[in-house]
């Protein structure tokens, strides 16, 4: 009962987050300088080819009425069509969206497969060489722009190596490994962020557990070090890396950007870059809006996941 | 790449069998035989069929309909798609037969062309002088037609027959047929209309079958192309790849065959490869100048505009910005070019002192400080920024405006806005377009919609009454004196066509207006 009350109240919470969130992209589009009827009236346009087109665009109706009628149609499933293209925002969205998701997820998974040990092997081996090795290898991670060492792999693994290629996407439903493999790369490369801050996170959070009194008071109780560690510490830090596992992939999400550009994979980032440049507002809109969605139930799966793992926090 | 294989062996298989049966019958020596069953089957010239040749495309269309087309880089995809009335020599750009087999001007203001018989558009319907006239009409009356422009003079179509139409114009102007070797003379189904940009119906060598907008377009063999000896390809398929550099990768990596309109930086990149790449680096007619507002203060001052073209030092542009591939240019015309006259070829040079000098007769010897829009990718701010600091050194200091092109251009061409921008004119079938354009009072490049000068004005008119080269040559030496003398616009340096690709591609013969056509290409076993 109390967990649906939860999940009541943060659905609740979600709806003005949403709205916000469309109306600072909204406002963000408008401010920048440029005209959407003259990226399509082209090169050669005369004044009225590009008021006739704005006209027909309903770009010449006051700023607030293009907003409603935009949120009007959103609030029912449609995210109107692209000015430039005019095709259906949703079908662009759903078409590029799962490339992007894709590298999300991979790097996600990656960042914590390789996270977590190189993490706890830093706590537990504090103050080694082991341990600044793992630290500088993650204050690398976070130091190194994905862009510059997503060309290096590139150079490097595809094409010096030719382990994998440097460009494009597979979609998952037509060919699994073919999509894995294409993805690789660039999550990858997404994901020398998210190893970092992890490592990092579930260092210092560790090593905060294990010289806990608690953990001396196991110790001296006659525990060994291995199941204090793997008892006690790891479900101790579990929030602290929930949390951190949350802000990773919220981040990843945003860092496809750059790497799509890398990669030339088709996705959401790209499509938001070459839509802002453009100035198709609806575009950007729809896609910022989806991401927001995701973005929103990714925190709702892990304040849920808070709860199941420390009741406590449900009270709060 | 390995889902097409075995598709491809079919195709083969299939033709081969039909090659031997031609081969056969025309009683060709049966020797042969034995390879041409080991190997997939040869075209006439030698070039091998079949295959999907896949290209690096860096700009998405923004549109596949011709008459709406916005951007001088849709044609590497219409190309493919549609066929233009008049084709023209790819290393002269002289007219040649293309849709239309024939044309003669039977009076200077009537052009009648004959037209080729037999070609079918890609739904199935006959290609003829009805279809020809609808296509011609609709650029001129198209509210988003871009075409406008070319098509001016154009007063009426006129149907003599299903292979015959003339064309009448208000004026002479000899420039159509090439003007028709371009957007213009691109021929649509008129049945597919109403499709919009996105589903194009032509009668080129393939036909449309997906675009992703800003990730693919396909486009797959048309099997009733007139040409029977093309396409050798099954299909194109175009990644838009937007970054230059992405683009060349993959082409090195093997992923794409072949990369077009690629910055010099990147031919020195391919040329470190070796042997995995084939680098084609070749001139065109497409020009980086500065176009000046001369309805306004200060660029209305002659002086201030020819002190300009003498600061700019076009040798140390073209090595810095072209890594020298390119070719310095005096005027829109490049050199060897039959059009342009070789007395000409040093107009303007460096010389400092005397831009100086014409800045303080025009009353600014204490520096002058200028507006100047760019676009806002890297390469274009490099390349104006060399312009800045050879500017800068004769007392004209720049305020650098950048944005998407789109915007820029807007802001510059449409509403009159900051004092010069620098603009790759991308070139015209016909050297008269781009006067027209950049110095026509009507000119969409003519920012500030000054009327050309009178001897500029009469040259241009001129310059579309000869009917042959030989008669129009004179004309365009007045036209190219008179915008050098006036100092209309300042021309830097002649881009290079680089191409880059896969050893397996074969039949790439670069043209000198700088977009590459796809039709007669073929991969290589």
């Amino acid at each position: 009962m109390r967990m649906i009350r939860l999940i009541g109240w943060r659905l609740l919470q979600v709806v003005p987050v949403v709205l916000m969130a469309t109306v600072a992209i909204f406002a963000l589009v408008q401010m920048v300088p440029g005209d959407p009827a003259a990226v399509i009236a082209g090169e050669y346009a005369t004044a009225d080819n590009i008021a006739a087109i704005r006209q027909e665009l309903g770009l010449d109706r006051p700023v607030w009425l293009q907003y409603a009628t935009w949120l009007g149609g959103a609030f029912q499933g449609d995210l109107s069509d692209s000015l430039i293209t005019g095709l259906p925002v949703l079908d662009e969205v759903l078409r590029r969206l799962p490339n992007t998701l894709l590298l999300a997820v991979l790097a996600l998974l990656i960042s914590i497969v390789v996270g977590v040990p190189l993490g706890i092997l830093a706590a537990t081996k504090s103050e080694t060489a082991l341990d600044r090795a793992a630290t500088s290898i993650a204050s690398l991670g976070v130091a190194v722009p994905n862009f510059w060492l997503g060309m290096i792999f590139v150079a490097t693994l595809s094409l010096g190596l030719g382990w994998f290629p440097t460009t494009g996407a597979v979609p998952i439903t037509q060919d699994f490994w073919g999509a894995l493999h294409h993805a690789a790369l660039p999550a990858l490369t997404l994901a020398t962020a998210g190893i970092a801050e992890i490592t990092r996170q579930l260092r210092s959070a560790m090593i905060e557990v294990l010289s806990s009194q608690y953990a001396r008071t196991l110790r001296a109780k006659g525990l060994s070090r291995a199941s204090i560690l793997w008892k006690h510490g790891l479900r101790n830090v579990s929030l602290t890396l929930l949390t951190v596992i949350g802000l990773v992939f919220n981040h990843t999400l945003g860092a496809t950007v750059a790497t799509e550009a890398v990669f030339a994979i088709p996705g959401a980032g790209s499509m938001i870059v070459s839509s802002a440049v453009s100035k198709d507002f609806p575009m950007v809109q729809g896609i910022v809006f989806v991401l927001v969605l995701i973005v929103i139930t990714m925190n709702l799966i892990i304040d849920l996941l808070y709860v199941m793992l420390d009741p406590r926090a449900a009270k709060k | 790449m390995s889902h097409g294989n075995d598709q491809q062996g079919s195709v083969s298989a299939d033709l081969r069998r039909r090659q031997l049966l031609k081969m056969m019958g025309a009683g060709t020596a049966m020797a042969l035989l034995p390879n041409t069953i080991a190997s997939r089957a040869v075209a006439q010239d030698g070039a091998t069929k079949g295959g999907v040749l896949r290209l690096a495309a860096p700009f998405n269309p923004t549109s596949l309909d011709p008459v709406t087309s916005g951007a001088g880089s849709d044609h590497m995809v219409l190309y493919s798609i549609y066929d233009t009335l008049v084709d023209f020599e790819p290393d002269t750009l002289q007219p040649r037969p293309g849709l239309a087999t024939a044309w003669e001007f039977e009076t200077p203001t009537r052009l009648v062309f004959t037209l080729r018989e037999g070609v079918k558009f890609h739904d199935g319907s006959d290609f003829d002088a009805e279809a020809v006239k609808a296509n011609l009409e609709r650029a001129l009356t198209h509210p988003r037609s871009s075409a406008k422009g070319d098509l001016q003079s154009l007063k009426s179509v006129e149907v003599l027959g299903p292979h015959k139409v003339a064309l009448n114009t208000s004026q002479p102007n000899t420039a159509l047929p090439l003007i028709l070797a371009d957007r213009p003379g691109m021929m649509a189904s008129p049945a597919a209309f109403e499709g919009g940009d996105r589903n194009p119906v032509g009668t080129g060598a393939f036909r449309f079958k997906r675009w992703d907008d800003g990730a693919v377009i396909d486009l797959v063999r048309f099997d009733d192309y007139w040409d029977e000896e093309i396409p050798y390809l099954d299909g194109l398929t175009y990644q838009v790849i937007t970054d230059l550099n992405t683009g060349l990768r993959s082409v090195i990596a093997g992923e794409n065959h072949f990369a077009y309109r690629l910055n010099p930086q990147q031919k020195l990149v391919a040329d470190r490869v070796g042997d995995r790449v084939v680098v084609s680096s070749a001139p065109t007619v497409a020009v980086y100048h500065l176009v000046f507002n001369y309805g306004k203060a200060p660029l209305d001052d002659v002086r201030v505009r020819q002190a300009i073209n003498y600061a700019i030092d076009r040798q140390a542009f073209n090595q810095a910005a072209l890594m020298n591939l390119g070719t310095v240019a005096q005027t829109m015309l490049p050199p060897d070019y039959w059009a342009h006259d070789e007395g000409l070829n040093e107009f303007y040079t460096l010389d400092q002192e005397k831009a100086r000098k014409l800045l303080a007769e025009a009353g600014h010897a204490d520096g002058l400080d200028l507006e100047f829009f760019s676009y806002s990718d890297q390469a274009s701010q490099q390349r104006s920024e060399v312009i800045m600091e050879q500017l800068r050194q004769v007392g004209i200091n720049c305020r650098l405006i950048s944005a998407s092109s789109a915007e820029m251009y807007q802001r510059f061409m449409v509403e009159g806005q900051g004092d010069m921008m620098m603009v790759l004119w991308t070139g015209r079938p016909d050297p008269v377009q781009g006067f027209l354009f950049v110095y026509g009072e009507d000119g969409a490049n003519n920012a500030g919609h000054v009327p050309p000068p009178p001897e500029l004005a009469e040259a241009m008119a001129d310059a579309l009454v000869g009917q042959t080269q030989e008669e129009r040559k004179p004309a365009f030496a007045r036209m190219e004196k008179a915008a050098l003398e006036h100092a209309l616009s300042s021309e830097v340096a002649f881009v290079p066509g680089i191409e880059v690709y896969s050893p397996k591609v074969g039949g790439y013969e670069p043209n000198l207006l700088g977009k590459p056509k796809f039709n007669r290409l073929h991969l290589k076993n």
